[in-house]
C-alpha cells in the first residue's frame, strides 16, 4: 500500500528523522512507539503527504507523494479520500460552525449522495449524536476527537494515520477508542508512546528511537520481551522497589501506574 | 558572565556599525564596508546573502525601477543615487544578519534582567504557539481532497485566531502564576 | 509596512529612538502603577501572541492571503501603553531575531503603528462607542492602519528633504511626498477596511472568551 525509502527529513537544520525505511500492506494494523520527540508526528505528515521529506521517497499504490505532487487535483483527491490523519491536538482540525458541520464537510466536498444520513450513522457510531448541533469548540476533548473521528471515518478512507490518540484521554475513553479503533476494518497506523495499550493498537511495532531512527520493525510481542530495546528508545525505566525489607529492581513502562 | 561581556561588546560594535553606515555617503567605502561584512560572514556567506536577498529583493526592485522612470522624467541620472541606496540596504542588512547569525541576542541583553526575560518568554511562547498554528494549517490542507472555498478558509482562519487568543490569555494567567511561585517577583 | 534598512537617514531615525525610549520607559512605568505583578507575563503573552495572530492567514478570494495587524484590537481591549509595548516587542523580534523588517526603522514602526495605531484607535472607539458599537470598533480598525500608513508616508516623503548630497540629489529614500502618499495610502485605505471588519469581530469574539471564563 504504503512504501517509505531512505527517508530523512530536517526542520531547519534539526535532525526529525534519519533513514526511515518501510512497508505497510493494505490491511495492516501498525503501532509506531517512540519518546515524545522522537520524530513520530513528523513521519506521519509525511505519510498524509503535509511534509516533504528532506531526503528519500514517498510512494502510496505507487504514486510518489509529496506536498508538490498533490497539487495535481486528480492525485490529489484520490489521496486525501484515501488517507486521513488524526492531528493529536483535535482543536487543529475543528472549524464548522457545528458537529453536524463538521462531520459533514468531507462528504459534502466529495459531493458523496445521502450526506445527512451518512452524518447521522458516523455520529451515532462514535457518540456524539447528542450534541450535532453544538458548535464543536463546547464540546470536552474526548468527545472533540471522537467529532474529529467521524468527519475523518464519514469519507471512508482506506488509510487512517492517528497521532497520540490517546494521550488526552481519561481511562474510559482511552478504552473506548481502542475498541472502537480494533473494530474498524482498514488500515491503521498510529503513535504511542504508551506501552502498555501498544498491544491493543496493532499486532506490528514500529520503534523510532531518541536517534530518530527506525530500530525495531516486526510483531508487537517481540518488542515486549526486549528490555534492552525498550531501554534504549527510552519507552521503559528500571527504578528502585521496596517490598517489605527487600529492596530491588525491576522495569517498568512510562505509563504503568 | 564573560560570555554575556562578549554578546553585549558584539551589539554595541553592531550598533556602531548601523550608525556609521547610515552616515557614510560615498559609495565605495559603503563597498568596503560590505566587504568586510562579508569576509566576516566567513562559510556562511552564501546563506547570509540569500536571506538579505530575500528581504530586501522585492522593495528594492520597486524602488530602483520607480526611481529610473522617475529619472527619465526629469532627464538626470539615476545611477550614482541607485548605486548608494542599494549598497546601503546591502550592507546594513548583510550585517544584520551576520549579527543575527553570530550573537545571542539573550546574551546581549543581559544587562538588564527585566529584558531578558521578557524576551525569552516572548520568543518561547511565540514558537510554541506558532507550531500549534501550523498545525492548524495543515489540518486544513489534510482534510480537503477539493481546494476549500472562501467560506471554509474564513472559518478555518477564525478557529485557529480563536484558539490562539484563548489559549494565548489562559498562559498569560498560568505564566503569572507560575512566576508567583517561583518568587520572580519577590526578587 | 516592513521597510528594509537604509532609506531612513540617521536624522530621523535617532531622534525616532529617543522618543520611542522615553514611550517604552514611560509604558513600563504606567502599565506597572496599574497593574501587578502580572503585568510582564502579560506583556511577554500578547506579544507571542500578537506575533503569532500576525501569521494567521486572513483569506481572499483567487486563494491569496493577507495579514491582519491586530493592533487595534489590542488597543481596545488592553489600553494604548499594552497595545504599544507588545507592537514595539513584536516589531523588535521580527528585527533582530528573524532579520524582518530594518533596526534602522525599527522606531519609526514603532510609533507609527505602536503609539500612533493604538492611541487613535483607542481614540475612536472611547468616542464613537456611546453611537454605535460595531461602527466603533470597525473604524478603530481603520484608522489603525491608515493614519500610521500617512506617518511612515510622511517620514519616508520627507527623506529627500532630510537628507540630499550636495547636488541635491537624495541619499536616502527617494521619493518624495507627492509619490509615498498615494502610494501607502491608497492599498491601506482598502487594507484598513478589512482590518476594521477583524477588530469588530475579534472584539466580539474576546467579551465572550471573558464572559465563559469569569463563569
Amino acid at each position: 500500500m504504503l512504501e517509505l525509502r531512505d527517508v530523512d527529513h530536517r526542520f531547519n537544520g534539526n535532525l526529525a528523522l534519519e533513514s526511515v525505511s518501510l512497508r505497510v500492506s493494505a490491511g495492516e494494523r501498525v503501532v509506531l512507539l517512540g519518546t515524545n520527540g522522537s520524530g513520530k508526528s513528523t513521519l506521519l505528515k509525511i505519510l498524509d503527504g503535509l511534509l516533504t521529506p528532506t531526503h528519500g521517497s514517498y510512494r502510496y499504490q505507487g504514486e510518489d507523494i509529496s506536498p508538490k505532487r498533490l497539487r495535481e487535483r486528480g492525485l490529489n483527491l484520490r489521496f486525501r479520500r484515501e488517507v486521513v490523519l488524526l492531528f493529536q491536538n483535535p482543536d487543529a482540525m475543528l472549524f464548522n460552525p457545528t458537529v453536524f458541520d463538521e462531520i459533514a464537510f468531507g462528504p459534502r466536498q466529495l459531493r458523496m449522495p445521502d450526506v445527512e444520513e451518512r452524518v447521522r450513522h458516523w455520529a451515532q457510531t462514535v457518540g456524539v449524536a447528542a450534541h450535532l448541533h453544538k458548535p464543536p469548540f463546547s464540546l470536552s476533548g474526548g468527545e472533540k476527537q471522537k467529532v474529529c473521528l467521524a468527519a475523518l471515518l464519514a469519507v471512508e478512507p482506506r488509510l487512517l494515520l492517528l497521532d497520540e490518540p490517546t494521550s488526552a484521554l481519561d481511562p474510559r475513553s482511552t478504552g473506548w477508542l481502542v475498541d472502537f479503533l480494533a473494530g474498524l476494518r482498514i488500515t491503521t497506523i498510529t503513535t504511542t508512546h504508551n506501552l502498555s495499550l501498544a498491544p491493543e493498537l496493532g499486532r506490528r511495532a514500529l520503534v523510532l528511537g531518541e536517534n530518530h531512527r527506525l530500530l525495531h520493525d516486526g510483531p508487537i510481542e517481540g518488542l515486549l520481551g526486549n528490555l534492552d530495546l525498550l531501554l534504549a528508545a527510552n519507552l521503559a525505566h528500571v527504578h528502585k522497589h521496596r517490598h517489605g525489607a527487600v529492596e530491588h529492581r525491576h522495569w517498568h513502562a512510562h505509563d504503568w501506574q | 558572565m564573560h560570555r554575556a561581556n562578549h554578546h553585549q561588546a558584539l551589539l554595541l560594535a553592531y550598533a556602531g556599525a548601523i550608525l556609521t553606515a547610515t552616515l557614510v555617503h560615498e559609495p565605495r567605502h559603503l563597498a568596503l564596508g560590505l566587504l568586510l561584512v562579508l569576509i566576516l560572514a566567513g562559510r556562511q556567506i552564501t546563506r547570509i546573502l540569500l536571506r538579505t536577498l530575500r528581504v530586501v529583493l522585492l522593495f528594492n526592485l520597486t524602488v530602483s525601477l520607480g526611481y529610473v522612470l522617475l529619472a527619465l522624467l526629469r532627464h538626470i541620472s539615476p545611477w550614482d543615487t541607485l548605486i548608494l541606496i542599494n549598497l546601503r540596504v546591502l550592507t546594513l542588512t548583510c550585517l544584520t544578519f551576520l549579527f543575527i547569525a553570530r550573537v545571542n541576542l539573550f546574551q546581549a541583553l543581559g544587562f538588564s534582567r527585566t529584558l531578558t526575560w521578557l524576551l525569552v518568554l516572548a520568543y518561547s511562547q511565540a514558537l510554541a504557539l506558532k507550531q500549534v498554528h501550523e498545525d492548524f494549517r495543515l489540518a486544513l490542507v489534510s482534510r480537503t481532497p477539493i481546494r476549500p472555498s472562501l467560506r471554509d478558509r474564513y472559518r478555518a482562519s477564525a478557529a485557529a485566531a480563536a484558539w490562539l487568543l484563548d489559549k494565548g490569555l489562559a498562559g498569560a494567567h498560568q505564566t503569572a502564576l507560575a512566576l508567583r511561585s517561583r518568587g520572580f517577583f519577590d526578587a | 509596512m516592513h521597510i528594509p534598512d537604509g532609506f531612513i537617514s540617521p536624522q530621523t531615525y535617532l531622534p525616532a529612538y529617543a522618543l520611542c525610549a522615553g514611550l517604552w520607559w514611560m509604558g513600563m512605568h504606567r502599565l506597572r502603577a496599574r497593574l501587578d505583578e502580572a503585568t510582564l507575563p502579560y506583556v511577554a503573552v500578547l506579544t507571542a501572541l500578537s506575533f503569532v495572530l500576525m501569521m494567521v492567514a486572513l483569506p481572499l478570494p483567487g486563494g491569496t492571503t493577507a495579514h491582519a495587524a491586530g493592533i487595534a484590537l489590542l488597543a481596545v481591549s488592553l489600553g494604548v501603553w499594552m497595545a504599544f509595548l507588545a507592537v514595539s516587542m513584536v516589531l523588535a523580534m521580527q528585527a533582530l531575531l528573524f532579520g524582518d523588517g530594518g533596526i534602522t526603522a525599527l522606531a519609526v514602526n514603532a510609533l507609527a503603528m505602536g503609539f500612533l495605531g493604538s492611541l487613535s484607535a483607542r481614540i475612536t472607539w472611547r468616542l464613537l462607542r456611546p453611537l454605535h458599537e460595531g461602527a466603533a470598533l470597525w473604524l478603530a480598525g481603520w484608522v489603525s492602519v491608515v493614519l500610521p500608513a500617512l506617518a511612515v508616508a510622511l517620514v519616508l516623503g520627507l527623506q529627500p528633504v532630510i537628507a540630499q548630497d550636495a547636488a541635491g540629489k537624495p541619499l536616502f529614500f527617494p521619493f518624495g511626498l507627492r509619490v509615498t502618499l498615494p502610494a501607502l495610502l491608497m492599498p491601506h485605505a482598502l487594507v484598513g477596511v478589512g482590518e476594521g471588519i477583524l477588530t469588530w469581530l475579534g472584539y466580539r469574539y474576546l467579551t465572550r472568551l471573558r464572559q465563559r471564563h469569569a463563569t
